[in-house]
């Protein structure tokens, strides 16, 4: 029964964890327009400070890596929160100024796995192929957790999480920030004609979601204790990505769905189920195949997502709903409801209108 | 009352709002605008004319710094513009709408308006979350603005609608709509009356001419030359990437270079419109 619960905690883990990855890729491509193919690097950059920050001092351990400082958790999270940022300021002084849509992405692709040959050649840096290990679960000799407990708890630490940086996520995307965010994903030019520089949004953007991708990068190798290449080669990018295209770009609740549809059931839930007899390995196969057919059908039958983008509805001050000849104007039933309050946004889903 | 006029920029004063002098711009070596050289007048709307190809998108591209500009120099108020970063001079107070209406699509019509004003408290990540009161009043404000203009506009009752979903007609109405609440100081208009109807081309006009009284400056690409004998005070002749006269259009008429270069042409055609 223990074991069942191991089971379920770990998918809750993945659940939440790859909701704030989604959501920190979803505010650069869904909101800003930025096809950042090199998403996962970003990941794996919060994850080794995160773990490189964790251990102590290198010297006289099987490993080599950099930092080493022993630091506790959440600043060591925090630093692989803004390592990832770091990352994301020099990648957007390459890239941002002077590349736009497939260049951009092309030349993305092309850093990530630069990074990743870095990474894993250059053993000094993070213990390269064989990675961290052995990094400390955070808070589990203080609470005296069992290992069954701490995977209970870090997922339930986890879901907390998720649920602060969505608040702030909305927050953000319901702003004028997000707003203009949306400008320069539709037609960058038109935003720059109004004043916006694209480049100081887009780099912001790139910082909130690199921040959101080292904490999510953070969390993982926090909860599994060891993170190596493996788990980051640059197609995992495209997991993300799917996570985002089957849940509804623009929308944190589609991600939410997202995640759970494509990396807790289809990538993360087959792990757990016994190998077909004399095929090993095929149901690993198959996973893929599936991902790749249900991301096809998607974009295919509906690219908006299974939640769509929301469509911003906003209700009018009091003294709009009357027009200039002091005449009522006709307003939706909710306008009238909230028409004594300075503002407020309603959304419908931009799918719901086709 | 609805106000147009930003006084925070700088493109106050008293002589013209915008001098070019001598710009040029080749493509591939194709001298598109070959030294174009002209004034616009304060708080007057003025045409640019000329023929197919005589340079007057890339001009109006040069200025509202689309594009770089090879030689010469433009100067918005007392500041020289020359190559300076699109949106910078865009915060100076210089707006432009393009050729072919350019919607911000996946945004509805309110939030076209809501997304112009050119610095925003609530762009701010440290105000998101530490301000939100001044947020909420900037919020307001906007959106009282912005619902005002859209009234003025006829587009009130699309508010909620996404941006892509409006005709060409409104798609011409919204960018305008959107540059008047970014509060300019000069308008760059290119082809206002493009592809829309008789009935709405008097009412652009009215809407130019309305700008006008509240203080803004007009540069309006057009072909339309009644409309531009009715709402313009001056007018600039291009061809071939040079101004060849300046004046109102009675004047121009009397110029023979004008007539042969482009007017004739146009006379020949018939009335536009």
């Amino acid at each position: 029964m223990a074991q069942f619960w191991f089971y379920v905690f770990t998918l809750v883990f993945f659940l939440f964890d790859y909701f704030i990855l989604a959501m920190g890729l979803n505010i650069q491509y869904g909101e800003t327009g930025i096809l950042n193919f090199a998403y996962i690097g970003f990941v794996a950059i919060g994850a080794y400070v995160t773990g490189a920050v964790s251990l102590p001092n290198s010297v006289g351990t099987a490993q080599q890596y950099i930092f080493g400082f022993n630091l506790p958790f959440p600043f060591s999270l925090l630093a692989g929160g803004v390592a990832a940022m770091l990352l994301a300021v020099v990648v957007a002084a390459i890239t941002l100024r002077r590349l736009r849509t497939d260049y951009l992405a092309m030349v993305l692709i092309s850093l990530s796995l630069v990074l990743y040959d870095v990474i894993n050649n250059y053993v000094r840096l993070f213990n390269g192929a064989d990675g961290l290990y052995n990094v400390p679960q955070p808070m589990a000799g203080v609470l005296h957790l069992t290992s069954n407990a701490f995977v209970v708890f870090f997922a339930c630490v986890t879901g907390v999480i998720s649920l602060i940086m969505w608040a702030g996520m909305s927050r953000i995307t319901r702003s004028p920030l997000g707003r203009t965010f949306r400008a320069i994903r539709d037609d960058p030019d038109v935003a720059s004609a109004l004043g916006k520089g694209v480049f100081r949004y887009q780099l912001t953007s790139m910082l909130i979601g690199s921040f959101y991708a080292g904490i999510g990068g953070g969390l993982i190798i926090q909860f599994g204790g060891s993170f190596n290449p493996t788990a980051w080669l640059p197609g995992e990018t495209f997991v993300v990505f799917a996570v985002i295209i089957v849940g509804g770009v623009g929308n944190n609740v589609g991600l939410l769905m997202g995640a759970l549809l494509v990396e807790t059931l289809l990538i993360h839930l087959p792990a757990f189920l016994p190998d077909i007899p004399g095929h090993a390995g095929l149901i690993e196969y198959i996973d893929a195949m599936v991902i790749g057919i249900m991301l096809m059908v998607m974009l295919w039958f509906r690219p908006q997502g299974i939640i769509p983008e929301r469509v911003r509805h906003f209700a009018l001050p009091a003294g709009e709903l009357l027009n200039r000849d002091g005449h009522s104007v006709e307003a939706p039933p909710e306008t009238m409801n909230n028409a004594a309050s300075t503002l407020s946004a309603s959304e419908t889903h931009e799918g719901d209108r086709a | 009352m609805m106000t147009y006029q930003d006084t925070t920029t700088p493109a106050g004063g008293d002589g013209p709002i915008l001098r070019c002098e001598g710009i040029t711009k080749a493509f591939g070596g194709v001298n598109a605008v070959n030294g174009a050289t002209f004034d616009v007048p304060r708080n007057k709307i003025t045409a640019l004319i000329g023929p197919n190809g005589a340079g007057k998108t890339t001009v109006v591209n040069l200025l509202s710094g689309a594009m770089k500009i090879d030689s010469g120099k433009v100067q918005l108020g007392t500041t020289d513009i020359t190559n300076m970063e699109r949106y910078k001079i865009a915060r100076l107070g210089l707006m432009r709408t393009f050729q072919l209406s350019r919607e911000l699509g996946g945004l509805t019509v309110l939030e076209n308006l809501l997304v112009a004003p050119k610095v925003q408290a609530g762009e701010s990540l440290f105000n998101i979350f530490f301000r939100p009161r001044l947020l909420k009043r900037e919020e307001r404000q906007n959106l009282e603005r912005a619902v005002e203009i859209l009234r003025t506009y006829g587009l009130f009752d699309l508010r909620d609608n996404l941006a892509r979903e409006l005709s060409g007609g409104q798609k011409k109405l919204l960018e305008i709509s959107r540059g008047v609440m970014a509060s300019p100081s000069l308008f760059l208009l290119d082809e206002p009356m493009a592809g829309v109807n008789p009935a709405l081309i008097d009412k652009i006009g009215g809407y130019i001419l309305d700008m006008k009284a509240q203080g803004v400056t007009v540069l309006m690409i057009e072909h339309n030359l009644n409309v531009v004998e009715r709402i313009c005070d001056n007018v600039v002749v291009l061809a071939e990437g040079r101004t060849l006269a300046t004046g109102t259009m009675s004047e121009l008429r009397e110029n023979k270079e004008v007539v042969t270069a482009y007017l004739g042409e146009i006379i020949n055609a018939g009335p536009s419109h």
